[in-house]
């Protein structure tokens, strides 16, 4: 790993005084990970658990005539059979913000189909007996009669007049008038800042060009997994793996007519989840199916189950068109985005309209989105959701326009590169700089002036990722030896119980090996929102912080008492409490004042739960060498360097390991993945052989570029860290490929054969 | 009030549903709370509407709407439509 850090001049609040923000101490998670010591979802077990298994619709679209499940019933061994009729019926209504606004009416058919399936896999009945072999012979035994129905996958041609309709009257929403006809299009939306006419008229060079991308999934290696029981009050348990067990609670009890109380959720170690465990799938089946048979119920997905029953990010056919002056300053741009949501309503479409021109400065935009329903799993959050989509073709027109004008790629982006101040798309101005720091890196990067060879090209492209804030809860307590535990509400998806431990270690001024980080179950930690839009380190760390200040507080207010002075006589410096201005006392450390705690009150603990605001975006700059070989088509990277403004590293390996991965992630999404289906909607390739995702041996070393532009509203200046670094690959990918072969790749993947079709086509066709 | 006046932007396509069409709005606020306060009595039901569905941006900064965020004279309050992550 080559890894450099930039600090700008902007510093952050106490930097100089660090003493473990920003180094990369040993994980607490790692050799558990590695000696098989983590415990999964699919690691639970309890006495007298009964396994789960699921029906899955052969079909990609079809009405359910009916089910009969006796036979399946009668077989010795099967405790428990449901179907949809064991879900109550949930409202039609979008609740909550308008992007990720829920509507429980197509979460329970997600979840468990009713009058119809609507998608290959969609899940219509599920079993629990007292052996897997049992559950899977009982759903060979349930017979559903169905009416097969014409299907549609691809976006444009589910936003054809006549194509299949999902949902028979499904209005667009988002236009006023609304439209009189059905249709498969959930909603338009349209941002737009300037006159774009004008913009254009006064544009020297304008590109316009069209693009579509595959959908792929998250491929997180760990299938989704769960066990559930229920006592006999009613109350539930679950144990499962997730990116918040907050939401899995709050779903599961809505789907299950329960009261939030009434479920205890425990946060098991997850193998991955990249935004496809922000939402609920086997936990509800399993709970059905634990109150009916009043057994405990494991679940577990198989990889093709996870392939064809959970949410892929959505593919989506674009075009995008750019204008410029001469002097490389643009005049205006113009996107319409086109994604699919998949078999319900809510794709990313809207963070793609908003994010994909974010980084610049343009005076007139327009940026119109189409959240389009298709008969494939309904799509769920992917590491900076819709981003990475609009990024690809937006940071490629800037590729083919900094062409045009003949200007360097990056000075390009730099000149026009979004700083505080400047105006969103959707409304409000920037308030963070980070933009053109990454592509100042990018430029000074000895990467960007290294020699290429034959068939090989570089390219480069730039992202924008929104980074949250938002509800976290943390409690810090103090053990009798001094030693202290932290344990918050957000699940650990990459590496927030170290970054946690930092922080408190550096705020209490102990060291990190005395402080212990935990994921708290649900009735134990005040609700904390999903590990999700790179939001830990920044909210929940907010919330550590203010746990150990009042932990601080208290600590002088025990010291004060032992030395008879008044609170405000003591102060708290590298761990211990210390008189001001007079040296009668010694100081009194973390560790003797724990020793004294029954004497002085007892145990000494704090919690804080925040609304955190003020999370500044993440950007990223990215830079990418590819061989292409003229005979297959076969792209190889040769060199992959991710510049990103983390604002300040809190763990810093963690964070190189964040951009590495995005970069890799992006790779596969760029070359690879694909989900690839027959004629009848059936998927072909749900599995890892066949879904190839990159391996190491596909890949460089990535080298990662820490900017550190500080966020003043975090203690220690941290800026989300986890999505943004993927926003940018593809575009970078396709924009080297372009510099090698000089063809504009204008569909995902740019697999070999699509590749090598470019090669034997003219340039311009 | 005693405050001075904050401009307000409402983004959120829905919001137009209560306002008529109106989006841009000067109101005498120190705190969001008061800006939906007073929004909320020109427009009934527009200030639950901002609660449960939009996130705001103060200046640029976007948070999660809450009653206690400050606003300061001339500040810009975009009412915009939550973000999602992964």
């Amino acid at each position: 790993m080559d890894t450099k850090v930039i600090k700008p001049e902007a510093e952050g609040r106490g930097d100089r005084t660090l003493k473990i923000v920003g180094t990369s101490p040993v994980r607490p998670d790692g050799v558990p990970k590695v000696t098989g010591l983590a415990r999964y979802g699919a690691d639970y077990a309890l006495p007298g658990m009964l396994w789960g298994a699921i029906l899955r619709s052969p079909h990609a679209h079809a009405r359910i005539r009916s089910i009969d499940s006796s036979k399946a019933s009668a077989l010795p061994g099967v405790k428990a059979v449901i179907t949809s009729a064991d879900f109550p019926e949930q409202k039609y209504e979008f609740v909550g913000p308008e992007r990720v606004a829920i509507n429980f009416w197509h979460m329970t058919r997600n979840v468990m189909a009713r009058e119809k399936v609507l998608y290959e896999g969609h899940a219509l009945a599920a079993v629990a007996a007292t052996s897997k072999i049992i559950a899977e012979a009982a759903l060979r035994l349930i017979e559903v009669d169905y009416e097969v129905l014409p299907h549609v996958i691809d976006v444009d041609e589910a936003m054809q007049p006549g194509a299949p309709l999902l949902f028979e009257d499904m209005i667009t929403r988002g236009i006023d008038p609304p439209p009189n006809e059905a249709s498969n299009i959930a909603k338009r939306i349209e941002f737009s800042i300037g006159d774009l006419d004008a913009g254009f008229a006064a544009a020297d060079e304008i590109v316009e060009m069209n693009f579509k991308t595959a959908p792929v999934h998250q491929g997180y290696i760990e299938p989704h997994a769960c066990l559930a029981r229920f006592d006999n009050k009613g109350q539930g348990e679950i144990w499962a793996a997730s990116q918040g067990h907050f939401v899995v609670r709050a779903f599961t009890a809505r789907l299950l007519d329960m009261n939030i109380g009434d479920v205890l959720v425990h946060p098991a170690e997850i193998g991955g989840g990249f935004g496809g465990k922000t939402v609920i799938y086997v936990e509800p089946l399993a709970a059905a199916l634990s109150r009916k048979s009043g057994h405990p119920v494991k679940i577990m997905m198989s990889r093709e189950d996870v392939f064809k029953a959970t949410g892929p990010t959505s593919g989506a056919s674009m075009t995008v068109r750019i204008g410029v002056k001469r002097d490389g300053k643009l005049v205006a741009a113009d996107g319409v985005f086109k994604f699919q949501a998949g078999a319900f309503p809510g794709s990313p479409v809207m963070n793609a309209t908003m994010c994909g021109f974010a980084p610049y400065n343009i005076p007139n935009v327009r940026s119109v989105g189409y959240d389009v329903v298709c008969n494939r799993p309904k799509s769920a959050a992917y590491r900076a959701p819709g981003s990475p989509i609009s990024a690809y073709a937006v940071e490629s027109v800037m590729d083919a326009v900094a062409a045009k004008i003949g200007m360097d790629p990056l000075q390009f982006r730099l000149v026009n590169a979004c700083r505080t101040g400047t105006p969103t798309v959707w409304g409000p101005k920037h308030a963070h700089d980070g933009c053109a720091e990454t592509l100042k890196a990018l430029l000074a990067h000895p990467a960007y002036a290294a020699p290429l060879g034959r068939n090989q090209g570089r390219g480069v492209a730039s992202g924008f990722w929104f980074n949250n804030g938002g509800e976290s809860s943390a409690t810090v307590h103090v053990n009798e030896d001094g030693t202290v535990v932290v344990a918050t509400g957000s699940m650990d998806i990459g590496g927030s119980r170290a970054s946690m431990a930092i922080m408190a270690a550096e705020t209490l001024g102990i060291e990190y090996e005395d402080v212990r980080a935990i994921v708290a179950d649900t009735a134990s930690i005040g609700y904390t929102h999903v590990t999700g839009g790179s939001r830990v380190t920044y909210a929940t760390g907010i919330a550590v912080v203010e746990a150990c200040r009042k932990v601080i507080t208290e600590l002088c207010a025990r010291a004060a008492m032992i030395w008879s002075v008044e609170k405000d006589q003591v102060s708290w410096e590298d761990g211990s409490a210390r008189r001001a201005g007079a040296g009668k006392h010694e100081p009194l450390s973390l560790k003797a004042i724990a020793a004294k705690r029954a004497l002085t009150g007892g145990p000494i603990g704090a919690e804080a739960s925040v609304n955190a605001g003020g999370a500044a975006p993440g950007f990223a700059s990215e830079l990418c060498d590819v061989e292409v070989d003229t005979e297959t088509g076969s792209v190889k990277i040769l060199r992959f360097v991710v510049a990103q403004d983390v604002g300040r590293a809190i763990h810093r390996s963690y964070v190189e390991g964040q951009m590495e991965g995005g970069a890799v992630q992006g790779i596969g999404w760029a070359l690879n993945e694909a989900y690839v289906y027959d004629d009848a909607g059936h998927l072909l390739n749900a599995g890892f052989l066949d879904y190839r995702i990159p391996v190491a041996s596909d890949l460089p070393m990535i080298e990662t570029v820490l900017v550190e532009v500080p966020n003043p509203n975090h203690p220690f200046g941290a800026k989300g860290a986890g999505e943004v670094n993927i926003v940018p690959v593809m575009a970078a990918v396709a924009n080297a490929i372009n510099n090698a072969i000089g063809r504009r790749m204008t569909e995902l993947p740019m697999s070999p054969p699509k590749v090598l079709a470019a090669i034997h086509t003219a340039p311009g066709k | 009030m005693g405050g001075a006046p904050v401009r307000v932007v409402l983004i959120s396509s829905h919001s137009g549903h209560y306002t008529g069409g109106v989006k841009e709005f000067e109101i005498e606020a120190r705190t969001l709370l008061d800006v939906i306060r007073v929004l909320d009595r020109r427009y009934p039901g527009l200030g639950e509407h901002l609660e449960e569905e939009t996130s705001v941006a103060i200046d640029g900064e976007i948070h999660e709407v809450a009653y206690f965020h400050p606003v300061h004279p001339g500040s810009e309050i975009y009412f915009i439509p939550k973000i999602e992550g992964g």
